[in-house]
């Protein structure tokens, strides 16, 4: 397993791998997704080549830790051989499920927040982390709708899931803010719910407001920059959990490289200053 | 008794797939905006997400049936053979026979095909690699074990044979938003297709019917015996040892085994 230093990294998507590859772009290291790279492929042998260089994330959307009929055998041993491969500093899932009666849903569906759930969640993250030989990073999702027999606030559920499984967060700032925005409650007090200790990597990603406003309705598309509310919420969650390692998503109108890289100066910028503010302490 | 993990995600299941909301939309809080357009968020992003899958792995079906008739076909696709794996190169090989089935697209008798051709190339671009190995390989093995031994060819080789000229079809579509396709005369006549990984790309290359009866069924683990009198079957004029010599000429053959029954 490689060191990751508490910097900024990028998400590596496809149209940005020639120009990665030939110009080898000052940043602190790469996420991926990891089901663009199981299997020994040509994919893979490229990531391998940026891997030379670079520390590298993997970042699933397939492990479905919060299904009921339990995880995917199959799906997890080639994701723990893909591990093995690129010996990723940082190994991290959602708080979501996408499995159901044997189908693939393709997206991050959201969970009840009850006692049953977590006990699926607890049990599915500790067959993984089992599987990996290392500890998984939890991220908290963007959410669209609520169940009336949640009875757990998703942070407490969260510090729960950290406490049973000795896992560890990821902590989506973008995510905070789309999902209280999206229920009326206060990011800020979401922040002070999750346990300090526990936010071991920070996401930072653009969304999509819909023409609804009353209650307005965001949608976590990853296909903008990162707006300045998301900018204040990340300074005081840098303030709160320390320097960990931060993220810029962009999955949908993926601007040019310089773009993304700008994002992640901007980061480096706030990172800064808050190391400044932390050392002056 | 509450609704259970497992009973909720089986309706969420039937709210994406076959549009009933009926049983998920009773556990929803509103919050301020109707149940239903909340389960139409997660619906979109299922629909959307494995229809640009779809796109990107049959672009010429999609310039070639236009993109809103191409989303209709994949929305019946999707919601009838949605992926069982979240690994989701390796979803949508059944689009082809889909799409012969789809009486909306009948008259396109030569889609399923084009499909067919699609699938070999996106399959190849995804496929393990493998080293080739040389001809010498073969003389490691004693010479009365020959005839029974099987041929491995690259993973990323994969055969088609159609009664239309796919290859010029594909050529003429390669991308969905193609302003102008040129013209491919549909009597142009068959083709036998061999689709391979070729560096970073993939290649197509046209075989004649004894060297493609040969490969594919090498391709499909025959024995050199029984690929050669494929070979022969389909050719009477076939060349077995210059074919043989290609396979390993063109770094197609990646090993070689003595089947266990044998």
């Amino acid at each position: 397993m490689t060191k990751i230093e508490a910097r900024i990294g990028v998400g590596l998507r496809g149209p940005h791998l020639a120009e990665i590859r030939a110009t080898r772009p000052a940043i602190g290291w790469f996420e991926v997704h990891t089901e663009n790279y199981l299997g020994n492929t040509p994919a893979l042998t490229a990531l391998l080549d940026v891997r030379a260089d670079y520390p590298v994330s993997l970042h699933g959307v397939g492990l479905s830790l919060g299904s009921a009929e339990g995880i995917d055998e199959a799906h997890l041993q080639e994701v723990a051989a893909l591990a093995q491969r690129v010996e990723p500093c940082l190994v991290s899932e959602h708080l979501s499920w996408s499995i159901a009666g044997g189908t693939y849903l393709n997206d991050l569906l959201p969970l009840p927040y009850t006692e049953e759930a977590l006990d699926a969640v607890a049990a599915n993250v500790t067959r993984a982390q089992e599987a990996l030989g290392r500890t998984l990073l939890i991220e908290n999702p963007s959410t669209y709708l609520r169940f009336r027999h949640s009875t757990i606030p998703e942070p407490e559920l969260l510090a729960a899931l950290v406490q049973r499984t000795g896992c560890r967060l990821l902590l989506d700032v973008n995510n905070v803010f789309v999902t209280c925005t999206n229920f009326a409650a206060d990011p800020v007090a979401y922040l002070h719910a999750i346990p300090h200790a526990a936010v071991a990597e920070i996401h930072l990603a653009g969304h999509f407001r819909t023409g609804r406003t009353q209650p307005p309705l965001l949608i976590d598309d990853h296909g903008d920059v990162v707006c300045d509310e998301v900018w204040r919420l990340y300074r005081i969650a840098l303030g709160r959990f320390g320097l960990a390692p931060s993220l810029i998503e962009w999955d949908r109108q993926i601007p040019p490289l310089a773009t993304l890289l700008g994002e992640a100066r901007k980061a480096e910028r706030i990172a800064a200053e808050a190391q400044h503010v932390d050392d002056a302490a | 008794m509450s609704t259970t993990l497992l009973e909720l995600q089986q309706a969420f299941r039937a709210a994406l797939l076959a549009g009933d909301d009926a049983a998920l939309a009773t556990l929803i809080h509103e919050d301020g905006l109707p149940a239903a357009e909340r389960i139409e968020v997660y619906r979109h992003n299922v629909v959307a997400s494995l229809t640009e899958v779809l796109a990107d792995t049959y672009p010429a079906v999609c310039r070639l049936v236009d993109r809103r008739f191409f989303g209709y076909a994949a929305h019946e696709f999707l919601t009838t053979h949605p992926p069982a794996r979240p690994r989701l190169a390796e979803y949508g090989g059944g689009f082809a026979d889909f799409l012969a089935g789809f009486a909306p697209c009948r008259e396109l008798e030569y889609l399923p095909d084009v499909a067919r051709l699609e699938w070999l190339v996106h399959s190849a671009a995804h496929a393990a690699e493998a080293a080739p190995i040389a001809a010498a390989a073969l003389a490691s093995w004693p010479p009365e074990a020959t005839p029974n031994l099987v041929l491995r060819l690259h993973p990323s080789i994969g055969h088609l044979r159609s009664p239309w000229p796919v290859d010029r079809l594909w050529a003429a579509n390669r991308t969905c938003e193609a302003e102008n396709a040129e013209a491919v005369d549909l009597g142009a006549g068959g083709v036998l297709l061999e689709v391979a990984r070729a560096g970073h790309g993939v290649a197509l290359r046209s075989l004649g019917p004894g060297v493609f009866a040969f490969r594919a069924a090498l391709s499909g683990g025959a024995t050199l015996t029984a690929a050669a009198e494929a070979g022969l079957a389909a050719d009477d004029a076939f060349d077995v040892p210059a074919a043989l010599a290609d396979v390993f000429g063109s770094g197609a053959a990646v090993g070689i085994e003595l089947p266990p029954d044998s």
